[in-house]
């Protein structure tokens, strides 16, 4: 299930269904110039991998919108509003939160989390809507799914 | 002014003009509707909703095999290339069978003996839906129908699948 209202719709209906929950995370920077490539890239294919996941598992999962952060900012301030999200959709009450993401600096907070951490390790590709590129991410997303189910 | 030299009377002018103006007017009038009642007729022959999956007949097994193609699709004015998978594979007539991977339950996409204690069917890792080789549901597995069929046709020795066709509750 993705955030639109014709998604929503079928998830009010089955709500008892659906029980688990996925937020990419996403950051964002203009500081270091250098490295604006590496974030927007990360951004494409994070969005391409959520929706992947998402297509395999629509019937169990909600994919919730995009949460931004600064990606050199105090990541124990975000945090603290992660676990908000993470609160209000444990009370739905969806039994697991998965938070996905390719910044590796958050694995040094992961206790901090509430949710589970799922860490990627990013690539960096020339054209992220290239087939080949669809192609890794299908396989990467094969991996994910399975580690998904042994959740449930 | 005299009689014999007036060739077009004043009349006939006005009567004249008057036609040949309306004319235009209705002929402008009718001409798009036309156009449109016959545009069917006008569109190019496509390939029609077939999209070649880059399958050759002759790899197709009696296992079901999945394929991922893409489409083009125009929506207004945006043009995005989604994804699609069929469960293909021979039955023991011979015929070629695509089914759809959507769950009829809820929307996850099935695997053929995606659980190991439940040999020679479709399942569906979400809510444990399944389905027997032929794409009928498991009574008393969440899916309520059949898994969908796909339109397709055979060229060349390649396969084309079409649209998924839904189908009636088992």
């Amino acid at each position: 299930m993705q955030w639109t209202k014709k998604d929503i719709q079928t998830y009010l209906g089955s709500k008892e269904y659906i029980d688990t929950a996925i937020i990419p995370i996403i950051p964002f920077q203009l500081s270091r110039e250098s490295e604006i490539g590496k974030s927007t890239s990360k951004r494409e294919i994070l969005s391409i991998f959520a929706t992947e996941i998402e297509k395999e598992l629509s019937g169990r999962v909600l994919l919730v919108p995009n949460y931004y952060y600064l990606e050199f900012g105090d990541k124990e301030a975000e945090a603290k509003r992660l676990n908000d999200w993470t609160k209000e959709l444990f009370t739905q009450p969806f039994k697991h939160v998965f938070i996905l993401t390719f910044d590796s600096g958050w694995k040094r907070h992961e206790k901090e989390l509430d949710a589970n951490l799922l860490w990627l390790p990013g690539f960096q590709v020339e054209d992220p809507n290239s087939v080949e590129t669809i192609q890794m991410i299908r396989g990467q997303v094969a991996d994910v799914v399975e580690l998904m189910r042994s959740y449930w | 002014m005299s009689e014999e030299k007036q060739q077009v009377s004043r009349r006939q002018f006005l009567n004249y003009t008057l036609t040949g103006v309306g004319g235009f007017m209705a002929a402008g009038l009718l001409a798009p509707m036309l156009r449109m009642a016959i545009d069917p007729v006008l569109q190019p022959p496509s390939e029609g909703e077939f999209a070649n999956v880059g399958l050759a007949v002759e790899d197709i097994t009696t296992t079901p095999q999945r394929v991922d193609w893409q489409i083009d699709q125009v929506d207004g004015w945006y043009k995005s290339k989604p994804g699609k998978t069929a469960w293909v594979y021979k039955d023991d007539n011979g015929d070629i069978i695509a089914l759809s991977p959507v769950c009829t339950h809820l929307g996850c996409v099935v695997s053929w003996e995606g659980s190991e204690s439940h040999p020679n069917q479709f399942f569906c890792p979400c809510h444990d839906g399944r389905y027997t080789k032929d794409g009928v549901n498991v009574p008393g597995t969440p899916p309520l129908a059949p898994l969908a069929l796909f339109e397709q046709k055979v060229e060349n020795g390649m396969l084309y699948l079409g649209k998924a066709i839904p189908r009636e509750g088992a």
